[in-house]
């Protein structure tokens, strides 16, 4: 299987602390991961080394064979935890900036997937609740047809109903040409919907897995055996 | 369909087939829905449908005509054979039950007597 | 660069008309004051003034605004999304840049447009007075004072940038920077300007001249020597940004 992303022996640290210690990642095109572990562990670190926006310590770490850079910003998708749209912006410029930005960007799919996420175009993005920013977020993320897609804790402070559509909008951007990486602490609402499962903490990766092979084994969900990890 | 993250997904997700099969729920020679279809139906990851499909087609449950989509059976020996391997196994389930409570065989038989 | 320019421009446009607008409006209002010449001698120092003041004030917006274009990008969190479009830490900052560029420009080109008209009410007498005093040449000076303020906003989005490669969180940031600003004032002035006026001074005192030489005298070549400055910052800051800062 073709992969997308590789993290050798990556390390991040902040002065004296580890973020991320010596990790080994390995992501295949066509599969949703899951990268799961308590706050601070290392996850949003993770994410946003991938990213592009923090510098591995030591260690590699490659997106399409590519160090990040401009190049794998153009193909990967990353949804962060925090509201990093421009607070000048309405909902439509938004989908504007994505669309002049980004090569990839499907703008009639964002305008649909807004109808769905039932927001609307002339809003500041400064009145909306935190459910409506999570699915403001995720529809700029999810039009795009990227290769990667990080999503750091996209169900968080999410209400039940946004969250049903996250869930539903994430299964439609599955492709076998893409990959998914999803970081959360709230698994029991993701848990099906991953093919591979990464359990991270400390900066270390303590467990790793075919998501159904880890029931089977275990006996018990993804969830359940988070639990007991940690 | 709510599921017991417990236990493996594809599995459930077979065992809910079949039974639908048995009940009639689904018709033999009745397409199922795609990969992508089911996998939002029911909310869970597409490879694991993918699986569920690959599971049925080798178990001869269902056939894939490649890029027409997958199909039940349409032999009426595929429900009763179904039939069966599901009946069975609510019988072993039942007998081992029994037996944990301590019951013998000839006990089982009159309290499911009793019941019918 | 163009679309990031255009973005830059379109969340600001109606700032950038309001503060144009109003000191054209301003300078025509004064002028008008003093549009008879019998008000003319009445008026004339104390609109001056006052077109002055409005002047400097949209100046001091202007550059504040400029330094704040790149402030926010490293230390707010809308920078999550600015470093992680598909553009160069150089087509970042150019975007910025060239903004502010233009604005100097505009600005420039009003402030010296109203400049003149008033300078040409004044009484003849005086006139003379301020030419004899003043003493430099005057479209060498304006770029000077273009350029250096332009570095000067370059040379604190540099501290600013180095600031977030070194530390990460915000707590101490303003103070770092500060003190890389005031560092590279020094030793710009050290190293770059200090021996270069005094160059001068070596020449004029040589060629039995005395002249006042000043910041101002530098000419064309204190221009020039700013450009090079400028593509010196532009280069590292541009560097960083693209290598070493963690968002």
């Amino acid at each position: 299987m073709e992969q997308i992303l590789k993290a050798t022996q990556l390390s991040k640290y902040f002065y004296q602390k580890k973020a991320l210690d010596k990790v080994d990642i390995n992501i295949e095109k066509g599969k949703i991961y899951g990268i799961l572990g308590p706050n601070g562990g290392g996850k949003s670190t993770f994410l946003k080394i991938a990213a592009g926006l923090l510098k591995p310590s030591q260690g590699e770490i490659t997106i399409d064979n590519e160090k990040p850079g401009v190049y794998t910003k153009s193909i990967v998708s990353y949804l962060p935890e925090i509201n990093y749209l421009y607070k000048w912006m309405k909902i439509k410029d938004a989908v504007n900036f994505f669309k002049d930005l980004y090569a990839d960007f499907d703008a009639e799919k964002a305008r649909e997937s807004l109808k769905f996420m039932e927001l609307e175009e002339e809003e500041k993005v400064t009145t909306l609740s935190k459910g409506m920013m999570g699915r403001l977020k995720l529809t700029l993320a999810l039009s795009r047809e990227a290769k990667l897609y990080l999503l750091d804790e996209p169900l968080n402070g999410i209400d039940p109903i946004s969250r049903e559509k996250i869930i539903t909008s994430i299964l439609d951007s599955y492709s076998e040409k893409a990959s998914i990486l999803i970081c959360s602490h709230l698994i029991y609402y993701i848990e099906k919907l991953l093919d591979y499962v990464f359990f991270l903490s400390e900066g270390r990766i303590i467990l790793s897995g075919n998501a159904e092979d880890l029931r089977n084994k275990r006996g018990m969900s993804i969830d359940k055996l988070f639990q007991e990890v940690f | 369909m709510e599921f017991n993250n417990s236990i493996p997904i594809y599995l459930q997700i077979i065992d809910s087939i079949k039974q639908d099969i048995v009940v009639g729920k689904l018709k033999t020679g009745q397409k199922m829905p795609s990969v992508r279809e089911l996998a939002g139906t029911l909310k869970v990851n597409p490879n694991t449908i993918q699986r569920v499909y690959q599971e049925l087609d080798r178990e001869k449950i269902t056939f894939t005509k490649r890029g027409m989509g997958t199909y039940i059976n349409e032999e009426e020996k595929t429900i009763s054979l179904l039939k069966e391997e599901i009946s069975k196994k609510i019988i072993l389930d039942f007998v081992e039950g029994m037996n944990k409570l301590g019951f013998s065989n000839k006990e089982m038989i009159n309290t499911l007597k009793e019941y019918l | 660069m163009i679309t990031l320019l255009k973005y830059e421009i379109y969340r600001r446009w109606i700032w950038l008309v309001l503060r144009y607008a109003a000191l054209i409006i301003i300078g025509a209002i004064l002028l008008n004051r003093i549009s008879t010449p019998a008000l003319q001698y009445k008026f004339l120092g104390e609109s001056t003034g006052k077109f002055i003041f409005a002047s400097l004030v949209i100046f001091v917006i202007i550059i504040i605004e400029g330094i704040n274009m790149l402030k926010e990008d490293l230390f707010e969190d809308c920078g999550y999304l600015t470093f992680t479009i598909p553009k160069k830490g150089r087509t970042i900052l150019a975007s910025k840049l060239v903004l502010l560029f233009m604005q100097l420009v505009l600005w420039t080109s009003i402030t010296v447009g109203f400049g003149s008209i008033f300078y040409s009410k004044l009484p003849y007498r005086e006139m003379v007075q301020i030419k004899s005093q003043v003493d430099f040449s005057f479209l060498p000076t304006v770029l000077f004072i273009l350029t250096a303020f332009f570095n000067l906003v370059l040379m604190i989005h540099f501290s600013l940038t180095l600031t977030k490669t070194l530390l990460v969180n915000k707590k101490y940031s303003s103070l770092l920077s500060l003190g890389i600003f005031f560092f590279l004032a020094y030793l710009i002035e050290k190293v770059y300007y200090g021996p270069f006026l005094n160059q001068i001074r070596y020449i004029s005192l040589h060629y039995g001249i005395e002249a006042k030489i000043n910041f101002l005298s530098g000419g064309y070549t204190a221009v020039f020597l700013n450009i090079i400055l400028a593509a010196i910052f532009f280069t590292a800051t541009s560097y960083l940004l693209e290598n070493k800062i963690n968002i």
